[in-house]
């Protein structure tokens, strides 16, 4: 109920504030995204943001679930099962989902990562009921057949090979994320081992379907061209009798502190150059030194400017590419850097050199104009954020389901502004230390010798 | 860190894009929508779900248009949603302006703008543009007709990165130091590229159509990369970014009024010059169909690419190709995919697409599918293509073909950028003022027999290109039922026959 004027307004409330006190100074606009919250009887929780400024849809489904769910012997089962989401319900035939979407001028899709799963499509103003249909429909009775489910485990091994094995470095960050978690959670990847996927079975798609997929375990938004009463009206109708169920069991994610570096190497018979790939563990989402971590990150290695850049590529020439970022994450989540050698380069060298600008920031603290770029840069890709119905769905329902704060659209801007250039420095004293790291280095493997799948 | 998705789409790869916000919102009567119980290849259309019928039709925002005294055209999308803009300089000489034994030197000049001017460094370049929380970018490939310098920022902003934007399209200084940089970036990229099997195949795939049409190379060849100097880019910057040649397009929280003063500054007094004319090159006639494999030892994967010379972007086929391309392989609901992923689980994804500029584009299908399963995929390409040119499509194709395109145009209204580049589209081509406004009735107009003589013209089997890349040991036999295989190796030297590939 709450915002209730701010909707009204429309989506984006943009006013003046003063950024400066020179009158000179340009003025910054902020932006607001009112919404308005609703729970259902079953739980499901409704974020809605009504918006007239384009003829567009958007819905997004974020169920709380994700390969941090899953248990040993079925890693890739949560990525698997969304597949699964897309082959039939009760009313909704094998693939009509997205036959439906695309053939009236929509745009869809489902992902999963670790910390959950989410569904959207994007269509015409006019096609709410159809949207509507699609998601609760499925939500209320999906169809689990053996023959869809080895359709998807083909085309979900498929789509392993296409982004894992069969690139170069494919393997270096799955052996990478196995390093450096400890618990379970999130020591296997996403997509899952070939292993794992073949093993998975109806009866497993059965039982997570019921104990994930329910209205009290996810979160619906919608964003774009409607009138909320008559929306609402509509979304109590198609899912308010889908049943309740318990709540899913917690997931422990106490991440043990790591007490040395970790390391490990991989020889690649696709790579032509070596590769390093480093981690530091650090700290989840949504927290000040988070926020803070992802200041250091891009000083050290977004953009052009970017010391890691600037000395690896241009001034020593001993890259061709280096970049990486803070990683957002419910449980704990880690700085990662990854640089590819040129040919012949020696990952040593490449390394001392990271640490040195590491030792660099530590000592002496990023510049004024480093904080300035991080703040502007936040703003500017925050804005175009706002710029589609369908990314601001997928984000109020991404916070609603991480952090319990759909709000954080609005002020989450405000928390990388409060970070300052002592908190910079503090965080890479913290996490950026040797015992803190996972150093994976890729070797490419002489011809003839193929790599073996797995 | 991984995000997997069912599809590897881009969230919002609009098809076409038309129109921005504040439209007028009018309900257009449109023919049969998908039918119950209707039986589609790897798909089960049960026909319950409730379709809206009407289309929303879209009205189009005009872009303003005004001219600097030096002759600079600006086009302006004023677009007041959320406080940033994004602007282009679209200089009308791109790779095909390069000297015919010079091949990428509008690439090189385009790459090194951002690398020094006459009062900034390359890294003081780098250390503005990312302090104001902006891009800047600069591009021109080897057989385009333009090269296009883009920035976007903040609005609050706009000034400082207009100030930089403009010193890096009139001043660089292409330092010798900053070119011997890129050389050396450029050659291990270069080593880099040829690991990615996607890149070789893109790489002898458009050698395949086009020869030695510029169109041929991707990247730019090895000897243009060595004798590169700063002569070279200076002479090529001079003769052809002149503001007479040129256009700036903007999109964005500004208005005409605000911004000319402004534009008039940074690039009024921009001198003019005589640049010659760019000749566009006729793409080659097709050949006869080759089949072409590049042996990756340690692929799990055969990466499949096919294709044919398609239409030039102002060609009068270009709807009835846009629907055919639509109805064969435009998208998840298109045949390839359904063929290939939903009914027999080759692949994760499976499509066609076509593209022409002033000459011919190509109308190509691919997807990527593991390797013992590389002959079934190829008959069910084999298959589909043919299906395409010898059977009409159905109504119920047809039908849901123009509503996905016709109905996309809605979404495209959430994206200026792209609205902006139908823009710059439609003035490149010369189309009529009102070309966007009458594409949807232009969609509308084909039939399933428009259709089917589009892919007898534009996908011939006996002209087909087929290129693979994969584990040559198991992928070449396989290709052999279609006919002589070539063999290459990564770098491209043929690998002849009677010789074993790699294991």
């Amino acid at each position: 109920m709450r915002l209730r004027q701010t909707f009204l307004v429309g989506l984006l409330l943009v006013s003046f504030v003063a950024s400066g006190t020179v009158s000179a100074v340009p003025k910054e606009r902020s932006v607001h995204v009112g919404f308005k919250e609703t729970k259902l009887k079953n739980g499901l929780r409704v974020i809605t943001v009504e918006d007239h400024s384009a003829p567009v849809i958007a819905i997004s489904i974020t169920y709380n679930v994700g390969s941090r769910n899953e248990r040993q012997g079925r890693t890739g089962f949560a990525h698997l099962f969304e597949h699964m989401m897309f082959k039939g319900s009760e009313n909704v035939g094998t693939g009509e989902h997205f036959y439906l979407i695309f053939n009236n001028g929509g745009n869809m899709n489902g992902t999963t990562n670790e910390d959950r799963t989410n569904y959207f499509e994007a269509l015409p103003a006019n096609q709410l009921d159809l949207a509507l249909y699609l998601e609760a429909d499925r939500m209320r009775s999906l169809v689990i057949s053996k023959a869809n489910l080895d359709n998807q485990r083909n085309a979900v091994q498929e789509e392993r090979r296409q982004g894992v094995d069969n690139q170069p470095y494919g393997k270096s960050g799955e052996v990478q994320q196995e390093l450096i978690y400890d618990n379970f959670a999130y020591k296997h990847t996403t997509i899952g081992s070939m292993e794992d996927l073949n093993a998975a079975s109806v009866e497993d798609v059965a039982s997570f379907f019921k104990m994930y997929y329910a209205p009290n375990n996810a979160v619906l938004t919608l964003v774009g061209d409607f009138n909320t009463s008559e929306a609402l009206k509509k979304i109590k109708q198609s899912f308010e009798s889908i049943p309740q169920q318990p709540t899913p069991p917690p997931v422990d994610m106490t991440e043990p502190e790591q007490k040395a570096e970790r390391r490990a190497s991989v020889d690649d018979g696709l790579a032509r150059a070596p590769q390093v790939d480093i981690a530091f563990k650090a700290v989840p989402g949504n927290t000040a030194d988070f926020y803070a971590l992802q200041v250091l990150s891009a000083s050290l290695q977004s953009g052009q400017s970017s010391r890691l850049y600037q000395t690896l590529v241009k001034d020593k020439q001993l890259v061709t590419n280096v970049g990486g970022f803070m990683d957002e994450k419910r449980g704990t989540g880690a700085l990662y850097i990854s640089a590819t050698l040129k040919q012949g380069g020696k990952p040593a060298d490449v390394e001392a050199a990271i640490y040195a600008e590491i030792a660099k920031l530590q000592k002496e603290g990023i510049a004024d104009w480093e904080l300035q770029k991080a703040k502007n840069t936040t703003r500017r890709n925050f804005i175009n954020g706002l710029q589609s119905s369908l990314s601001r769905a997928v984000s109020i329902g991404q916070y609603t389901v991480y952090y319990n704060d759909p709000n954080l659209i609005n002020t989450r801007l405000d928390k990388v502004t409060a970070v300052t250039k002592a908190d910079v420095q503090r965080v890479a004293d913290k996490y950026l230390t040797a015992a803190n790291r996972t150093v994976v280095t890729t070797m490419p493997k002489p011809k003839g010798a193929a790599t073996a799948a797995k | 860190m991984k995000n997997y998705s069912k599809f590897k789409r881009s969230l919002v790869a609009a098809l076409v894009t038309l129109a921005f916000a504040s439209t007028s919102v009018i309900a257009q009567r449109s023919g049969a929508p998908p039918q119950t119980g209707q039986s589609v290849v790897g798909a089960d259309i049960k026909g319950r779900a409730p379709v809206n019928k009407e289309i929303l039709k879209v009205k189009l925002p005009k872009a303003q248009e005004a001219t600097l005294s030096n002759g600079l055209r600006v086009v302006l999308l004023e677009n007041h949603r959320v406080p940033t803009f994004s602007m282009q300089m679209v200089v009308m000489s791109g790779g095909l302006a390069d000297p015919s034994n010079y091949h990428g030197l509008a690439t090189f000049t385009a790459a090194l703008l951002r690398e020094g001017t006459a009062t900034r460094k390359s890294k003081d370049i780098a250390e503005q543009i990312d302090t104001l929380g902006a891009t800047l970018n600069a591009g021109a490939g080897i057989s385009t007709f333009t090269t296009t310098v883009t920035t976007a920022g903040l609005v609050e902003n706009f000034d400082p990165t207009l100030d930089i934007f403009s010193d890096v399209i009139r001043n660089p200084k292409f330092p010798q130091e900053e070119v011997d940089k890129y050389k050396q970036r450029q050659i291990a990229q270069m080593q880099f590229q040829r690991s990615i099997p996607q890149f070789l195949a893109a790489e002898r795939f458009q050698r395949a159509i086009y020869g030695d049409h510029p169109a041929g190379m991707i990247v730019p060849p090895m000897d243009s990369i060595k004798r590169i100097t700063s002569a070279d880019l200076a002479g090529f910057h001079s003769a052809n970014y002149r503001p007479n040649n040129a256009m700036l397009a903007i999109v964005g929280d500004v208005t005409l009024k605000e911004i000319m003063p402004k534009l008039e500054r940074a690039f009024g007094d921009w001198q003019k010059a005589d640049v010659p004319m760019t000749k566009i090159p006729a793409a080659p006639n097709q050949g006869p169909m080759r089949i072409q494999l590049i042996d990756r030892p340690g692929s799990v994967q055969t990466v499949l690419q096919l294709g044919n010379l398609g239409i030039e972007r102002t060609n009068q086929d270009y709807f009835a190709v846009l629907v055919m391309n639509q109805i064969l392989g435009g998208g998840p609901a298109a045949r390839l995919f359904l063929n290939l992923r939903e009914k027999n689980g080759y692949t994760y994804g499976a499509y066609s697409n076509f593209g022409g500029s002033k000459f011919r584009g190509t109308v190509t299908s691919s997807s990527e599918v593991r390797t013992d399963v590389t002959e079934g995929a190829m008959k069910e390409f084999m298959y589909e293509l043919k299906r395409i040119r010898d059977e009409k499509v159905t109504p119920v194709e047809l039908e849901n073909a123009k509503r996905a395109i016709v109905g996309n145009f809605a979404l495209s209204l959430e994206q200026p950028n792209a609205l902006l580049q139908n823009i710059v589209t439609q003035k490149l081509y010369d189309m009529p003022a009102d070309y966007w406004d009458t594409y949807p009735a232009m969609v509308a107009k084909i039939t399933a027999e428009d259709v089917q003589a589009a892919a007898q013209k534009y996908v011939s089997l006996s002209n087909l290109q087929i290129v693979a890349v994969g584990d040559a040991s198991k992928a070449r036999d396989v290709l052999a039922k279609y006919g002589a295989v070539e063999v290459y190796d990564a770098d491209g030297a043929a690998i002849p026959e009677g010789k074993k590939p790699t294991q």
